[in-house]
């Protein structure tokens, strides 16, 4: 028989109770050493502990809704303590009980909490008053138990006295219990026990345990109460309104039992003692079904969750947190649909429809109490495996039925079993199964015979699908991806013991997920990555990107194929992840009920974009999200994406950085002209002189006045004029030592030696005066020295200086040395202006190639268009200011920056220009005044070549998609405008106003109608040309109005045709009267238009009236027909038996003419004659109205707007 | 402090309602209102393009610059060819110039309406530097700062017209004007459905103190601008009524017509008028243009031959 499943486990001193939190993984423990603890226990971690009480803990309860904890010890008292962390400590202490106190419990309704004791009475006490408002008595040895009825107003206990008592208080909900008691007068003190009983009586004494009782509840729904005692039974009682009896026992402890529960949702009782043993029965049939051992602890309490399928048990030195069954379902995912095991059935679940049915019951496969552990789904043979635990791992093979039936079926009627602990589908008709104990894997047919033994080459615990003809062998220490044909090892990855295997859509990649880690392999098993989790990871799916989902205990999470994870969303409690979709994980619950968890997938997108170069859906993230907040951009620095980054941050400090790190000066520059303090100068010049851009090194020096390196960059570069001004500005300044390096660095021999004079160094002016050949410098100097030429002779003569700054080779001045590209990368490109704009649609969007077209165009246009702004700044800090007062030079780049902000602004993107960016639609860029697009569109969606019919529409549309206001006096008016959806204002969405509707077009098309009934046929040929003119350029915004727009252009050709061929026949009849077989062929085609009931019956009568009247009759008669089938008023009715009569008496032609109408044609609308089927023809790609094929090339007569057969897109799809 | 007069007068002129300024009595010489009162009169005449009539309420011996500006920007606006506009553009420069000297007496108030005067006819003869330049962007003067908003506006940064309004939001309070400006930034940038735009020129239409046929007709640009075609077409037949052939209106009723406020041939016929009156209105010089231009690209498609209708 299978072990505990244990959850959690701690050690400590004895632990004597034990409460669930509702709703919280929190579980309280009271110790026999005074301490109340309180773990998370999926967490396993101590969240708190409680330590007031004096001497062991015996009682300990959670409020069903509220952050309360009531314990009860050996000190008599009863405490009540707030558990949120931010203020717990101990809210009252109830004084009263005279002996130990064994249990309490919160009511689940009344402010109540219930306690019994040594002291022979239960009390109920009132947590809000904090007073005792009922001691019960009656039971005369220490009091076990007590517990309050989950619904009714009864309370049962276990005494030492052998008895269980149920208790009626009623009354005590009635009453005002408050007045009166104890604790409200002290003057009745003791001697008020009287009043209290007549709030509640003895209902029923249960006699029948030999010994004292230790337990006592009642079932949570039926009439049935259980008790455990020292006897070693566990009894269980039936009680009425008016009795209560035993109805059995269950034997089977060997030691005093501690406790027995209700399972909370099946028939099953739970129960533990001092023989060292958790034991679960079976309520119906009061047989044990399973047995868990301790070696050394005896069990003093269990504890028994209210919701979940979870228990604790309270030993002799800890605790131990259980469920009694797996949680997890067993299933499989073939493509949208789920199998799955709920409750013993297989059922299947359909992602899209969200379908759940029933298909095969699996209840008497192994044992009642275990559900199957694993299932593989065969789709050829629509087949399933299941595995279970029970009788040392079994499986079944049964086909399930192709239609759900109205009963289901047992797999029990054909299943075939086998043992064995693992098996799988492994082929179309072959599936594994392993042995664990023999180690042997067997492959075997569909009619479960044998076909194939394979020894694995290490310890095996699980197989699982490894690809065609392939598994994958889990051992403790690795998995091994095993080829079954070959019967050898492909390959083995190091891994903890692996649980759970899932492929990737694509089976390109496979996740093997153990306990804490999940390895994220290729098919081969070549490449691998490993992340690892401190939580128990749960299940796994794979995203349609290529990203593993899964669950942990807790939360779920992501994990990139390269190893990056990250948190997705946190859970309640667990969940079976089945498959991702888009924004939506299917899973099953604990329950095993299908359920979605819709979630952001924002950030693993972006990290997968970043991961694969796809800038065009970064940026789409980026703009499209509120992708945000400082963990995207360390995790951008951290991966080394600073540039990136750069562009999520407002912050200028942050931007500063970013920009220093990924080396862009120009960002680095305009920040630091914000932030504006010496250090982020200084920084920023270090930066740029490593980049060797010596204009921003200059810039920064001349911001943070480091005269010094200034004047020795000038001199590197070679920057003479500048130098000059650096001197000019040391003379205003007055430093001597600066003029010294300024003269020097100029090459300024007059210059150095004016400072040496200035500064009182004759000798070293003298020298260099000397030295360089101005002699009758040197001579004035000796005079300013009050000296003369005898004074210095003994000064040894220095031959000529050749100290000289550096001919100037190359002026580098105005160069700037290679540096890191300044990187105009795609953001850069995307972000001009310091907003998102531009319309680069990544191509996933509606999965549409035209789309991708059009962004590619798009990313074209915008880098034409940007070239222009990326000019570096001009070098602004222009030293050419005459007067050389620094002050003054500092002051001009300040008024520079602001310059920029006033005049100097360029225009930036217009709003057609955003229109045009945002649509391939040919109505949106008219609309915008890009007419040449407009046409390109139109000639490559509709081969539209002729667009002279279509300039008042582009005018029209033009003219209502603008209008100006005058917002200020004298002013020229504002250009607005018009949008689509006023409500949208985000540059890269906006689409200018529909100027024709699909409704007014139809409208139009109606006037259409009348005018052919009113037998105005010109003026309906022009209207039905200005509708197909106007379905040119009309919005679309759903696939419903696109297939009306497809109905509307049809409608309009046909009749366009129709009114054509009738209008010829009428020139023809007026031009050529003889020609009666054009005439009829013209009348009999107009028959053949699709036109709407009335307007055929038009043409039907005129055929039947010219017909008859050139002796056709027997066409006349088949028009006439035709018009019976449309059911037109009774006199025509009648005219139309006539000509059917006639016909009959007369069935045949005076004229022969051109007209099968057995044969199906379309009508060529140049010649008007018929084209049959089959025989070649040529389109118009508008229209798409029929041309004999030697029009191919030539303009399109029904319209004029097309061009015969060219290719063309279509209507792109905009919404 | 401006007298209540003066307030008034500035709301009106404010509002567009420079009927009703030019229908006012001048106060008397000798008040301190007479030449604001004159300057706002003269103005109004301009800003309804009745240059003369402004030229010949202005005295010509004036020392004030502002009226010597604005008589400058009259002739501007009443030049007919180049040499004139050039000659009066080039007296607004040398105000300008003038103005910052450090000699000149004029008040600051005058100052302003100087740069904005000249700021004006810049902006109108399509020199937006030079006019954004004039006005200096850190003007506290709110005149300009509309100008500057406006210019901002009209070469698609409206980010820069936010900054400009933001950085004016500190210093001029809840002035009328700076809601006009805040208003006119929401016309086009389109924020939170023309929200406050709409609301801005609904309340300036209940506002009892004055009324504008240009509320009326800014407000049904905004219906316009929202989608609401027929409302939009009642203010404007409203506005109408209340001035008759406002070209303005008239210019947004064509466009409102275009978009299904009236019967396609209807809405035909009144663009035609409306192009044959007003030549000069940017819709029918921009329409015209964009006549020319499909022209010539759709000529730029080779056109085969009609397919013979018989064969």
């Amino acid at each position: 028989m299978s072990v505990m499943l244990t959850k959690f486990e701690s050690k400590s001193n004895r632990v004597k109770g034990l409460a669930f939190h509702p709703t919280q993984p929190l579980l309280a423990a009271a110790l026999h050493n005074g301490s109340v603890q309180l773990w998370n226990y999926r967490m396993g971690v101590l969240v708190d502990r409680f330590e007031e009480h004096e001497g062991p803990v015996r009682a300990v309860a959670i409020h069903p809704s509220r952050a309360l904890l009531c314990t009860g010890g050996d000190d008599y008292k009863i405490k009540v303590w707030d558990i949120r962390p931010q203020n717990r400590r101990c809210l009252f202490t109830l004084h009263g009980h005279l002996d130990y106190v064994r249990t309490v419990q919160f009511h689940h309704e009344m402010p109540w909490i219930l306690s019994c004791s040594d002291d022979q009475t239960i009390r109920i006490w009132n947590s809000t008053s904090r007073q005792c408002i009922a001691v019960l008595t009656g039971h005369s040895h220490y009091i076990m138990s007590a517990q309050f009825h989950p619904k009714e107003d009864l309370i049962v206990s276990a005494s030492m006295d052998q008895t269980v008592r149920v208790w009626d208080i009623s009354g005590l909900r009635k009453g005002s219990p408050n007045q009166g008691g104890p604790g409200g007068s002290n003057a009745h003190g003791q001697g008020a026990f009287e009043t209290f009983d007549t709030f509640s009586t003895v209902k029923h004494v249960l006699e029948g345990h030999d010994r004292g009782v230790n337990w006592a509840m009642f079932h949570p729904t039926l009439p049935l109460i259980i008790s455990a005692g020292d006897d070693r039974v566990i009894k269980i009682w039936r009680m009425s309104e008016t009795k209560a009896w035993e109805v059995d026992s269950c034997r089977g402890h060997f030691n005093n039992v501690s406790t027995a529960l209700f399972h909370p949702k099946h028939e099953l009782i739970v129960s533990c003692g001092e023989d060292k043993t958790v034991r679960v029965w079976d309520l119906a049939k009061r047989t044990a079904i399973q047995t868990f051992r301790r070696e050394q602890d005896r069990f003093w309490v269990l504890a028994a969750h209210p919701t979940l399928n979870l228990f604790a048990a309270g030993h002799d030195s800890g605790l131990i947190v259980f469920k009694l069954e797996r949680e997890r379902p067993a299933f499989s995912v073939f493509q949208d649909t789920l199998y799955y095991v709920r409750d013993k059935y297989v059922r299947s679940y359909d992602f899209n429809t969200g379908a759940d049915m029933g298909l095969l019951s699996v209840r008497k496969f192994g044992s009642p109490y275990v559900p199957p552990r694993t299932l593989s789904f065969n789709p050829a043979e629509r087949a399933v495996i299941l595995t279970i635990n029970s009788e040392n791992g079994l499986y079944e093979l049964t086909n399930l039925p192709q239609q759900s039936q109205g009963e289901v079926k047992d797999s029990s009627a054909d299943g075939k079993k086998g043992s064995g602990q693992s098996a799988i589908f492994v082929a179309r008709n072959r599936f594994a199964v392993l042995n664990k104990t023999a180690q042997l894997i067997e492959v075997r047919d569909l009619s479960n015979t044998v076909v194939k033994s394979i020894k694995p080459p290490v310890q095996t615990n699980e197989i699982f699908y490894g690809g065609t003809a392939c598994l994958i062998l889990s051992s403790p220490t690795a998995v091994v991806l095993y080829d079954i044909q070959q019967q050898k090892t492909i390959a083995e990855i190091s891994s903890p013991p692996v649980k759970y295997v899932v492929w990737s859509n694509d089976s390109a990649l496979v996740a093997l997920m153990s306990k804490h880690t999940i390895t994220i392999a290729n098919k081969t098993f070549s490449q691998h990555s490993l992340v690892h989790e401190t939580i128990r990871i749960k299940s796994g799916a794979w995203d349609d990107a290529g990203v593993f989902i899964y669950s942990t205990l807790n939360h779920v999470k992501y994990c990139l194929a390269q190893g990056d994870h990250g948190v997705i969303c946190t859970l309640d409690n667990p969940v079976y992840l089945t498959r991702v979709k888009g924004k939506t994980v299917h899973c099953l619950d604990r329950s095993a009920r299908p359920r979605t968890i819709t979630f952001d997938p924002t950030e693993y997108r972006f990290k997968l974009a970043l991961l694969k170069n796809n800038y065009e859906e970064m940026l789409y993230i980026i703009k499209t999200s509120t992708l945000l907040g400082q963990s995207i951009i360390a995790y951008l620095q951290q991966k080394g994406f600073p540039e990136i980054a750069l562009h999520f941050v407002q912050d200028t400090n942050t931007r500063f950085e970013l920009a220093i790190e990924c080396g862009n000066l120009d960002v680095a520059m305009e920040t630091a002209k914000a932030i504006n303090r010496s250090d982020c100068w200084e920084r920023l010049a270090q930066q740029a002189l490593k980049q060797g851009n010596h204009k921003v090194v200059e810039k920064a020096f001349q911001q943070t006045k480091n005269f010094d390196k200034l004047s020795f960059l000038y001199l590197a570069t070679g920057s003479k004029d500048k130098l000059s001004k650096m001197q000019k500005i040391a003379d205003a300044r007055g430093d001597p030592m600066s003029r010294f390096h300024n003269a020097l660095y100029a090459g300024d021999v007059e210059g150095r030696i004016s400072v040496l004079r200035d500064v009182g160094l004759y000798p070293l002016a003298y020298l260099t005066a000397k030295t360089n050949g101005l002699e009758d410098v040197a001579a004035e100097i000796l005079e300013a020295a009050g000296l003369t030429e005898a004074d210095v002779d003994d000064i040894p003569s220095f031959g000529t200086s050749t100290l000289n700054p550096p001919p100037v080779i190359t002026p580098t001045t105005d160069l700037l040395w290679p540096s890191v590209s300044t990187g105009e990368n795609f953001f850069d490109r995307a972000l001009v202006n310091g907003q998102l704009e531009g319309g680069v649609e990544p191509a996933y969007v509606n999965g549409d190639a035209a789309a991708a077209v059009n962004s590619a165009l798009d990313a074209w246009a915008k880098e034409e268009e940007v070239h222009d702004d990326l000019d570096p700044e001009e070098g602004g800090w222009e030293l050419d200011a005459d007067g050389g007062e620094f002050q003054d030079a500092v002051e001009a780049p300040v008024a520079d920056a602001e310059e920029e902000l006033g005049a100097g602004a360029t225009p930036g993107p217009n709003e057609t220009e955003l229109w045009v960016r945002n649509s391939s639609l040919a109505v949106d860029h008219a609309a915008a005044g890009s007419f040449e697009t407009a046409m390109q569109l139109l000639s490559r969606q509709f081969g539209v070549i002729n667009f002279v019919p279509l300039k008042p529409l582009f005018l029209t549309i033009y003219r209502s998609s603008h209008t100006y206001i005058t917002t200020y006096a004298s002013l020229p008016p504002l250009k607005l405008h018009i949008r689509r959806n006023p409500s949208e204002t985000s540059p890269s969405r906006v689409l200018p106003v529909g100027v024709r509707s699909l409704a007014s077009i139809r409208s139009e098309l109606t006037e259409g109608y009348r005018f052919v009934s009113g037998n105005k046929l010109a003026e309906a040929k022009n209207t039905f040309r200005s509708v197909l003119e106007s379905l040119l350029l009309v919005v679309l915004s759903s696939d419903e109005e696109a297939k009306q727009w497809r109905e509307t252009v049809t409608a309009a050709r046909e009749y366009l045709l129709g009114v054509s061929i009738e209008l010829e026949r009428r020139r023809v009849a007026e031009s050529e009267p003889d020609n009666l077989t054009r005439q009829l062929e013209l009348a009999a085609y107009f028959t053949q238009c699709a036109l709407q009931p009335p307007h055929l019956q038009i043409a039907l009568r005129s055929a039947i009236t010219a017909f008859a009247r050139a002796n056709n009759q027997a066409h006349a008669a088949r028009f006439a027909k035709r018009l019976l089938e449309l059911k037109p008023d009774p006199k025509i009715v009648a005219q139309a038996r006539q000509r059917i009569a006639a016909g009959d008496r007369n069935p045949r032609n005076a004229i022969e003419i051109s007209y099968d109408e057995f044969t199906p044609f379309e009508i060529c609308a140049a010649t008007y004659t018929p084209i049959y089927k089959g025989s070649p023809s040529v389109h118009c790609p508008y229209t798409d109205a029929a041309y004999l094929p030697q029009f191919k090339g030539s303009l399109d007569p029904l319209v004029e707007l097309t061009e015969i057969g060219a290719s063309a897109s279509g209507l792109p799809a905009a919404w | 402090m401006d007298s209540s007069d003066l307030y008034h007068t500035q709301q009106q002129f404010t509002l567009a309602a420079y009927q009703a300024i030019i229908q006012q009595p001048l106060p008397d010489e000798s008040s301190s209102d007479y030449t604001p009162s004159l300057l706002y009169k003269a103005r109004s005449y301009i800003a309804l393009n009745k240059p003369q009539s402004a030229l010949e309420i202005i005295p010509t011996d004036s020392d004030n610059v502002a009226l010597k500006a604005v008589s400058s920007l009259a002739r501007f606006m009443a030049a007919s060819d180049s040499t004139e506009s050039e000659a009066a553009l080039e007296e607004l420069r040398d105000l300008a110039v003038e103005i910052e000297g450090d000699d000149a007496e004029a008040s600051e108030k005058d100052k302003s309406l100087v740069r904005v005067l000249a700021g004006t006819a810049f902006a109108r003869a399509g020199e937006v530097e030079e006019a954004l330049e004039t006005l200096g962007s850190e003007t506290e003067d709110l005149e300009a700062v509309a100008l500057i908003v406006q210019i901002y506006l009209s070469i698609s940064r409206p980010d820069l017209a936010k900054k400009q309004f933001d950085r004016s939001k500190r210093w001029a309070e809840d002035d009328l004007l700076l809601q006009l400006i805040e208003s006119t930034i929401g016309l086009v940038t389109g924020k939170d459905n023309y929200a406050n735009s709409s609301s801005f020129y609904t309340e300036q239409i209940g506002n009892p103190s004055l009324s504008s046929s240009h509320l009326l007709t800014a407000r049904g640009v905004i219906r316009v601008l929202r989608g609401e075609i027929q409302e939009a077409k009642s203010d404007l037949d409203e506005s109408l009524q209340q001035s008759k052939e406002d070209e303005e209106t008239e210019a947004a009723l064509v466009v409102a017509a275009g978009l299904g406020a009236l019967k396609k041939a209807d809405a035909e016929e009144l663009w035609s008028k409306f192009a044959a009156k007003h030549p000069l209105h940017p819709l029918v010089q921009d329409s015209n243009q964009k006549a020319e231009m499909f022209d010539q690209y759709a000529s730029a498609f080779i056109q085969p031959a009609v397919a013979a209708t018989s064969a």
